[in-house]
């Protein structure tokens, strides 16, 4: 299992990586980041780039700070960095609880936050994140840098918005510093997530009688890409925060959905686990922002 | 037409090098092979199984799934450095000590991960161990006595810091 | 049946004497740390992948994307004209280079099998060309360029419907899919059930999983033209015995091959005579006149590894009376066993050594068929086909206790065989066990009263799913020979030899060699069981005997492991050995000390003169002068002290013309009890562990240890079996878990910590008292865990009866089972 022969680059700016992507175009080129998804599929021979251009040399692609209501992460940072922000773990703790379940340690040591995004695995935690955040994507290109919400980044199982020619280069974060819970079900621990949700809620009042303001909902493992339970979150804006209505609106989300099946679980088990991860997920979200108050 | 190649410079194990590679080359080869440093093993060759952890600036990763190319400018540990001076290493000792292994082949890349662990955490609880090496799979053993040796090094680790007898 | 031979006057062994086990032991018995470990530790473990040499070529196959397809034109002319190319070799060639690969099947030449496909492939995966290159990079690209012409041909995936007419066929000379039929009848069935209050019927589906070890088979070979010898390092080993069937394929005699072993990274059966590898490799050595090396990587191992384990459907019937009593069993059992048939149905053997289980069934009909499929072959996974009827009938003992209202740790205990040796119906023995004391060792260890309560008050109280097993298996050990062949009438090879040898050499200084024969290191200790061995027979450190390895050509007779098997052959050996060492050396002391031998006894690591313990020889003494000093002997005396010592199976008796008696065949059987305690998250069908205890008992212990080491991984492979590993074909045969990311192996957070208890009932047949303990953990974790979740949801009326018990299994049998299991609520 060793990987079919390319060119390759380690260029020292954007400008340079972006411009080695074009010129090379025919030989599709592949954007090397912490390589942890792409080196198994190079490995199998499944992907076949005639051309890699690392970002290892790239300054100015990784790094953590808060810009007023968004928190804005480098797209070559690296997972376990993300992991240990405690600048994170103010400003979006979803993201910190999804970090720590990409893979294991090791693979988060490598692994990167762009990397991820840009891979989009339909059952991969961080776009998931990237949807119920309503984040924004800024990539590089030959005609300069562009926004792309989350909303209109993934397109299809392992496909996003960007152009051959495009380099992810930060990824905008807009802080929600309570009331989270990123669960979910994989076969054995660490594995790929058969089912994900994250769930955001926000609540006004106290005790039994607060009421969810807000909530996002999105879902990975159900679909071609990560899915927003938008319907779901409208049932719980304005509803008591209590288990009936948890319980119906993760009952509306998981009957809207038509996942796959593959050897782990069929389309009726991951309906299933999607509707149980959805009503657990806003439980703890919810029993979080309760205890911010 | 030969292939294409790169210089790469790392340590290895304290030592320096210099070395031409073709970019495709897995770290995992480069080390084994080119260097002669075959304890680092292969497992599955997709970064599942942790057969071939090696500590890259202190930090664990997966050799088959790097490039030797990332390696360039880094400092690499194997587990051809954990003894020193004819010494092994309390968690050598201590894997031996308590047959946490059997056919050995996991052993190096469990070794690092659990040189990584303790040097994050050098008091882990029993579930704390078991729960970090869970990222390397061992097929002889069901973790149990790994789990043990490293909570027994970890004790004489803590105790020749402090100079204390463990 | 009682402790007495059958009267059934067979040929064979027969019953060994019954051994003194009283005498103290000082080494066997200790958990010393393993003698083998410091390479493993400082990364110098010598696998095969380790021994590349500069200048060694690398191959690597070609597969076919194909469950069933005929194979057509294959253009290999780009590929040879590939940047270091040297050989390319097609399947039709590999044909005219090699012959068949060894094959113990029912009918070898209608289900050939070759180390390439050459007219039609059978399976997703299986290889139908090689290429050799200057590294495994550049035979990987050039394999890229080969282009085969197939035509796809339907695929058979499901065993019951490869036995049905009208299926396709994998072999056409077989003209059938079925390689193998035979019911067997031991004792009065018929009669039995006539005379049954209750008949208990399942059927139970048991899927493929295998060892999938860490480490991949490999091989290095090189051809000598001058001599025209082949020179074979490899992981794989056993059978040595039989290794002449591989100089064959290789159409060398077989004073021309040498394989030579090499530490293995671990096995569970997958590297046992795993001979492919090296015949693709020697091929290639004799076609490129180079050292080549063949090492598998994962994704040829998981398709093509040939040792997927047991693949069977069970359909069973156990007759039993009202208060508990067991009377008979009725077995009708499918094994689809892939595309070919290497071990025959010697699976089947290792279930009918201990088909019973603990207890004093009477009467067995054992009814097997094997299937042939469009799936890599069965070949061995620990337990070898034993651990899946410990399975079958540990749920029906349940099913059984479920039925008539008792409880099932009493009906076990009822029903248990007290009086050893017990011969089983099958004819094999029981060669003495105390399943009582490993049971209620085993519950108390458990806390199983505790537990019980818990599981009720964690119901009551917090609506949780909690379950316990308990069951109580056979664990056998040392096969013979006799299993390869009872299963026909007029066999053609009725081999009776399974021996194992070694050499112990003492130097002139009284240092130790034991030179093993194809007691390859799989993570099975050999080396630690030798030095203590013969630690205990010398009164030397473990740590001072050296231990070689031999290889094939020119060592002694030797079978390797195998059905858990080593340490007893080992300690024969070595006992063998040792004896005939002491005895040269008794007769050179006594020359030396002017007495009779007879008036010198063994202590201390030498013979002193009985009653004058200060007149003494040590070893060492005797060693340098029978070395160095020939004249000082009598002229009969040869110099040096060495000795060998060829061990052949002590206890093996033949199977009776009509085979209604199979006679002995795995006569050291060990016993276990596994009570794990588990709960079942009825929403998600995940299942975790709470509690795990087990208490084995495998005779005199040699390294307790290590033995329980082997039985907690054995129990980890078992909870993978039960839960999470399988080898997924779909209908057209393609294998969905074809890496890691769905052939999913448990991490240390699957496997719970176990409590461990050891009961030691010697054998009395076994130098020591020893029986192989290796396989017992996954021999009884896979019926344990099963015994747990049916035990957690039999209120809801659900019990599963396949595995591996996924969660989409679980999940579907609630949805199954409606509304009153119904998780969301």
């Amino acid at each position: 299992m060793k990987p079919p022969p390319f060119a390759y680059a380690a260029p020292d700016t954007l400008e340079e990586a972006v411009g080695l992507l074009t010129e090379h175009a025919e030989a599709e080129p592949r954007v090397l980041a912490g390589g942890q998804s792409l080196i198994p599929l190079m490995n199998f021979r499944l992907a076949k780039p005639g051309y890699l251009v690392d970002l290892r040399n790239v300054a100015g692609l990784s790094g953590i700070r808060r810009d007023g209501d968004v928190l804005v992460i480098g797209a070559m940072t690296r997972l376990a960095e993300v992991e240990r922000s405690s600048e994170v773990a103010v400003a979006a703790p979803l993201v910190t609880e999804a970090v720590g379940l990409v893979a294991h340690a090791p693979v988060r040591n490598s692994g990167t936050v762009g990397g991820s995004l840009a891979h989009a695995d339909p059952a991969a935690e961080l776009p998931a994140v990237a949807l119920a955040l309503d984040a924004e994507l800024v990539a590089a290109g030959p005609g300069g840098t562009r926004v792309i919400p989350a909303a209109e980044f993934f397109t299809g199982p392992y496909s996003t918005a960007l152009a051959a020619d495009e380099i992810l280069t930060e990824i905008r974060l807009p802080v929600w510093p309570g009331g989270h819970a990123f669960t979910e079900f994989s076969r054995v621990h660490a594995n790929f997530a058969v089912v994900a949700v994250a769930a955001l809620v926000e609540l006004d009042g106290d005790g039994d009688g607060a009421q969810v303001r807000r909530a996002a909902l999105a879902l990975a493992g159900v679909a071609p890409t990560p899915v927003r339970a938008t319907a779901a979150e409208r049932a719980l804006a304005g509803a008591p925060a209590d288990a009936g209505t948890i319980r119906a609106a993760a009952d509306a989300a998981a009957t809207g959905l038509s996942p796959a099946g593959d050897l782990h679980a069929s389309p009726e088990t991951r309906r299933g686990l999607a509707r149980t991860y959805l009503r657990r997920g806003i439980e703890l979200a919810v029993a979080r922002a309760r205890n911010e108050r | 037409m030969a292939p294409d190649t790169r210089t790469i410079s790392l340590t290895v194990n304290g030592q320096p090098h210099v070395a031409q590679v073709e970019p495709r080359r897995l770290l995992v080869d480069f080390l084994r092979e080119d260097l002669g440093l075959p304890g680092t093993h292969i497992g599955c060759e997709h970064g599942v199984c942790g057969t071939c952890t090696v500590l890259l600036n202190g930090a664990s990763i997966r050799s088959c799934i790097t490039l030797a190319v990332q390696a360039d400018g880094a400092s690499v540990d194997t587990v051809e450095g954990l003894a020193q001076g004819g010494e092994l290493h309390p968690l050598q000792d201590e894997f031996s000590a308590k047959q946490g292994l059997q056919c050995g082949y996991c052993t190096p890349g469990m070794l690092m991960r659990a040189r990584e662990i303790l040097a994050g955490n050098p008091d882990p609880s029993p579930d704390q161990v078991r729960e970090a090496i869970a990222s390397n799979l061992c097929r002889c053993t069901g973790y149990q006595f790994i789990t043990e040796a490293v909570i027994s090094a970890a004790a004489r680790m803590r105790a020749a810091k402090e100079g204390v007898a463990p | 049946m009682t402790a007495t031979q059958p009267a059934t006057g067979h040929t064979g062994s027969g019953a060994p004497p019954v051994r003194d086990h009283s005498a103290k032991r000082t080494w066997v018995g200790q958990s010393i740390r393993r003698v083998e470990d410091p390479k493993f530790l400082l990364g110098q473990g010598g696998y095969i992948a380790d021994r590349i040499t500069p200048g060694t070529l690398h191959a690597a196959v070609l597969r076919s994307p194909f469950a069933h397809a005929r194979i057509g034109r294959i253009e290999t002319a780009a590929a040879l004209a590939a940047p270091g190319v040297h050989a390319v070799i097609t399947g039709r060639e590999a044909a005219e280079l090699c012959d068949p690969m060894p094959d113990f099947g029912p009918d070898p030449a209608k289900h050939t099998w070759r180390c390439l496909a050459a007219e039609k492939v059978r399976y997703v995966g299986e290889g139908v060309a090689v290429v050799v290159a200057d590294s495994r990079y550049l035979a990987e690209d050039a394999l890229e360029l080969i282009e085969v012409e197939y035509e796809p041909l339907p695929a058979v995936t499901d065993p019951e419907r490869a036995l049905a007419a009208g299926s396709p066929l994998v072999h056409e000379a077989l003209e059938s899919n079925c390689a193998y039929e035979r019911s067997f009848d031991f004792g009065d069935v018929d009669g039995d059930f006539a005379g049954a209050d209750v008949v208990v019927r399942d059927r139970l589906r048991w899927h493929r999983s295998g060892g999938q070890p860490l480490e991949t088979v490999g091989a290095i070979a090189e051809y000598d033209q001058g001599t025209g010898s082949f020179t074979i390092d490899t992981n794989t080993l056993s059978f040595t015995s039989y290794l002449f069937m591989a100089a064959g394929t290789l159409k060398v005699p077989v004073n021309k091959l040498d394989i030579r072993p090499v530490p293995a990274g671990g096995s569970f059966g997958s590297k046992l005579f795993a001979n492919k590898p090296a015949v693709i490799a020697g091929m290639c050595a004799r076609k490129t006149g180079r050292r080549v090396a063949y090492l598998e990587d994962r994704s040829d191992n998981i398709a093509n590894c040939d040792h997927h384990g047991s693949d069977r459907v069970y359909d069973v019937e156990l007759a039993m009376m009202r208060d508990g009593t067991m009377r008979s069993l009725k077995i009708d059992v499918v094994d689809d066993y892939g595309a070919y048939i290497q071990f025959g149905v010697g699976h089947h053997g290792n279930a009918l050594a201990q088909v019973v289980g603990p207890y004093t069934i009477g009467s067995v009909r054992y009814r097997v068929r094997a299937a042939l499929t469009n799936k890599n072959q069965q070949g061995a996974y620990r337990g070898f086909g034993s651990e899946v009827n410990n399975w079958m009938l540990e749920q029906m003992v349940d099913k059984a206790a479920r039925e008539l209202g008792l409880d099932p740790v009493a009906v076990r205990r009822m029903n248990f065989i007290r009086d050893f040796p017990h011969f089983i119906p099958t004819g094999n023995v029981y060669d003495s066990g105390d399943y009582e004391r490993v049971l209620d060792h085993a519950l108390e260890l458990a806390r199983y009263d505790h537990w019980r309560a818990e599981q009720r008050r964690l119901r009551e109280e917090e609506g949780r799913c909690i379950g316990i097993g308990v069951i109580t298996a056979q664990e056998r050990s040392v096969f013979s020979a006799t299993e390869f062949w009872f299963w026909f009438d007029e066999p053609g090879a009725p081999v009776t030899s399974t021996p194992e040898s070694v050499s112990l050499k003492v130097d002139a200084t009284g240092g130790i060699t034991a030179i093993l024969y194809s007691c390859a290191f799989w993570g099975n200790s050999p080396e630690t069981m030798v030095a203590q061995l013969v630690a205990e027979e010398f009164d030397c450190s473990p740590y001072d005997v050296s231990i070689v390895y031999h290889g094939s050509r020119d060592g002694l007779p030797a079978t390797g492991p195998g059905g858990s098997r080593t340490t007893v052959m080992l300690a024969g050996a070595v006992e063998g050995a040792s004896a005939k060492i002491k005895e040269k050396a008794r007769r050179a002391a006594a020359h030396l000390l002017e007495i009779g031998p007879d008036d010198l006894e063994w202590a201390d690591g030498g013979f002193r003169v009985r009653g004058d313990p200060e007149r003494k020889k040590t070893l060492g003494e005797i060693a340098i002068m029978l070395h160095l000093f020939k004249h000082s002997f009598p002229e009969d005396m040869e110099s040096g002290l060495d000795a060998s010592k060829v061990f052949d199976h002590p206890y093996t008796t033949m199977p009776s013309a009509d085979r209604k008696d199979l006679g002995v065949f795995y006569p050291f059987v060990g016993h276990a009890c596994h009570v794990p305690v588990v709960e079942v998250d009825l929403e998600t069908g995940a299942v975790t562990f709470l509690n795990y205890a087990a208490v084995h008992d495998c005779g005199t212990l040699v390294n307790p240890r290590s033995l329980a080491g082997h039985i907690v991984g054995g129990t980890a492979q078992g909870i993978g079996t039960a839960l999470y590993e399988e080898f997924v074909y779909d209908e057209d045969g393609q294998l969905l878990s074809s890496s890691f990311m769905d052939y999913l192996i448990p991490t240390a957070m699957e496997v719970p910590e176990l409590t461990i208890g050891h009961v030691e009932t010697p054998s009395p047949y076994t130098p020591h008292g020893i029986k192989g303990g290796g396989e017992g953990g996954r021999m009884m974790a896979p019926a344990a865990i099963n015994a747990a979740v049916n035990d957690a949801l039999a209120p809801l009326g659900v019990r599963l009866t396949e595995l591996p018990m996924t969660p989409e299994r679980i999940l579907a049998a609630l949805r199954a089972a409606g509304p009153a299991s119904d998780s969301a609520g």
